[in-house]
């Protein structure tokens, strides 16, 4: 067996490990984190796209967050209609907005784009507390109906674990083939010099607006997933705390690695978690490890690697 | 004789002062044309506008048959014209081979979904790509680099990178601007010899440079800007003896020149 085959093989093992996570454990409490742990790792990946691959730093990855929240949220519990079809219109309604917030400040500069995508963020955060009439303002959306296919209802947090598994796999998969492609170089290659894309025959908005579009549909699925999760939507739901997570995620993996934004998504889902023996030092332990990981690994984890790999092929050339 | 590039009467100005004011000549198809000047007399500009990465105020360029005035960079590039950086662009984080079959990919008869679904004309292009990247990092001598990273690289090394990349696919015509710049000198005459035997082999170069010899033993036709207007053009002999060109672009009377050229001897 090649190498590549190996590891394609070693992949779906573990896909398909963790997809039977249920039969391993009957703890609620660990099965509830692997469900944040999925739905976060995917977040992050689709930030990963915008901020790793692309270098265009999106805040409105929050916004998109609400947004896909809400849009699941109210498809069920006020149109009428079911979860996925919610989902689906998270995932539309997203990319649409990222278009229209995307063309004309793409045009402009990348601090430019920071801040309007903030802006979206913060203008997301105030509609949904202040447009009671469809958010129903500080009070949210409670007792969200859980999700059904085919006559299963995925009511318990053992059985939702399948639809936040199922959708990371999906997710992260198409992320892959994405990242892996001639598109994910072009992006990496818009990052590092867009000049030289453009007198490559290049343009490089529409590399741009699809990135933003597909980050921001799938950001805003994993919100509707979320909040199913949760059983609540309130305004809550676009708390900083999700966007510093996603951003720590990328940071920590190495922002640009597909594989170490997906493994820091799960190590910082579960680190919080694990700290849980020392109650009170909790938060200052998981402070001091990012500063710790941040001042070793400034490229991140896959940075690190990186740069020794790099070191090596410089020792290996000078001989 | 056909022009692979026609410019004419090209015209562009910042706030008042003329950078190009009213340029015109012809770059020969399978020719090496050199563009001089002192700093500041407007080559740089001159090709930013050619290549569109400025928009020229008037006057037209045309490349081969078809009119490139006033279009996006990436269209002149697509329709043929490539261009590297007087400050030498690679993508330091991408290997070679990254750096040159990126520079072909827009070229090929993959879309993005070839691409996204892995079909067999997106593998024939990237193999196709990866074959016409291994022979042009042979041609400038960076073989044992292939698989490496450019940024590794030195700032001489990445002039060859970015001159195989401009070649990737095939261009009518490449611009180099000042592909010596800043190069030790052993390394000028690889490029020169590179160059030499890429044109023999019939591509068509547009140099801009400072290097009066390298310009000297390269170009058949050599074009002189001062102040953005055409101070003269000719063969590099012809420009050596010009008066003009001797007074603004060397500081020197033909009576110097020659002083010095008999000296040399």
């Amino acid at each position: 067996m090649t190498t590549d085959r190996m590891r394609a093989v070693a992949i779906v093992a573990v896909a398909l490990l963790l997809g039977a996570l249920p039969w391993l454990t009957t703890s609620n409490y660990i099965l509830g984190i692997a469900v944040s742990a999925a739905i976060f790792t995917v977040s992050a990946a689709a930030l990963n796209l915008i901020y790793g691959y692309t270098g265009l730093l999106s805040f409105a990855q929050l916004g998109f967050w609400g947004i896909g929240g809400y849009a699941t949220a109210l498809t069920v519990m006020t149109f009428g209609g079911n979860f996925w079809l919610g989902l689906l219109w998270a995932g539309l309604l997203n990319a649409a907005l990222a278009l229209l917030i995307g063309y004309p400040t793409l045009r402009t500069g990348r601090h430019t784009f920071v801040i309007v995508t903030l802006t979206f963020a913060l203008l997301v955060s105030l509609i949904t507390r202040d447009w009671v009439d469809l958010t129903r303002g500080p009070l949210g959306i409670a007792n969200l109906t859980p999700p059904s296919l085919f006559g299963f209802w995925f009511d318990t947090t053992a059985r939702f674990y399948w639809v936040a598994w199922a959708y990371a796999m999906l997710a992260l998969g198409f992320l892959y083939v994405l990242c892996t492609s001639r598109i994910g170089r072009t992006l990496v290659a818009i990052k590092q010099n867009e000049p030289l894309v453009r007198a490559q025959g290049i343009s490089p908005m529409p590399y741009k607006l699809a990135a933003f579009a597909v980050s921001a549909a799938i950001t805003g699925m994993a919100g509707g997933i979320f909040c199913f999760h949760l059983k609540v939507i309130d305004p809550l739901f676009l708390d900083f705390y999700y966007m510093q997570t996603f951003l720590i995620m990328v940071i920590v993996g190495g922002a640009g690695s597909f594989w170490g934004v997906v493994i820091a998504g799960i190590a910082m889902s579960a680190l919080p978690e694990i700290l849980r023996f020392s109650d009170d030092f909790r938060m200052i332990i998981y402070g001091a490890i990012l500063l710790i990981a941040m001042l070793v690994m400034p490229g991140g984890f896959a940075g690190w690697l990186h740069e020794r790999k790099l070191s090596r092929m410089r020792a290996a050339l000078q001989q | 004789m056909t022009a692979m590039l026609e410019v004419r009467d090209l015209r562009k100005s910042y706030s008042g002062v003329h950078a190009v004011d009213g340029v015109s000549f012809d770059v020969e198809q399978g020719r090496i044309t050199g563009l001089i000047g002192p700093n500041g007399s407007g080559k740089s500009t001159t090709i930013d506008c050619i290549a569109g990465f400025q928009k020229a105020d008037s006057g037209r360029v045309v490349l081969g048959s078809t009119d490139i005035t006033g279009r996006a960079a990436h269209e002149i590039a697509r329709a043929g014209l490539m261009r590297t950086f007087q400050t030498v662009r690679v993508y330091d984080r991408l290997s070679l081979r990254d750096n040159l079959t990126i520079a072909a990919q827009q070229f090929d008869e993959a879309k993005w979904t070839d691409e996204l679904l892995r079909t067999a004309r997106y593998r024939q292009a990237a193999d196709a790509a990866e074959k016409r990247a291994r022979e042009l990092i042979d041609l400038v001598g960076l073989t044992r680099y292939y698989g490496a990273e450019a940024g590794i690289l030195s700032y001489g090394q990445k002039k060859l990178v970015a001159l195989a990349a401009a070649l990737m696919p095939r261009p009518k015509i490449v611009v180099l601007d000042e592909p010596v710049a800043g190069v030790n000198p052993t390394r000028i005459r690889e490029i020169e010899e590179v160059l030499q035997r890429l044109n023999a082999a019939g591509e068509t170069f547009l140099i801009v440079e400072h290097n009066v010899e390298f310009i000297t033993n390269l170009c058949h036709h050599v074009v002189v800007l001062d102040q953005g207007r055409k101070l003269a053009e000719g063969t590099a002999a012809d420009i050596h003896t010009d008066a003009r060109v001797l007074e603004a672009y060397l500081g020197m009377t033909p009576e110097m020149a020659e002083a010095e050229m008999r000296g040399a001897a």
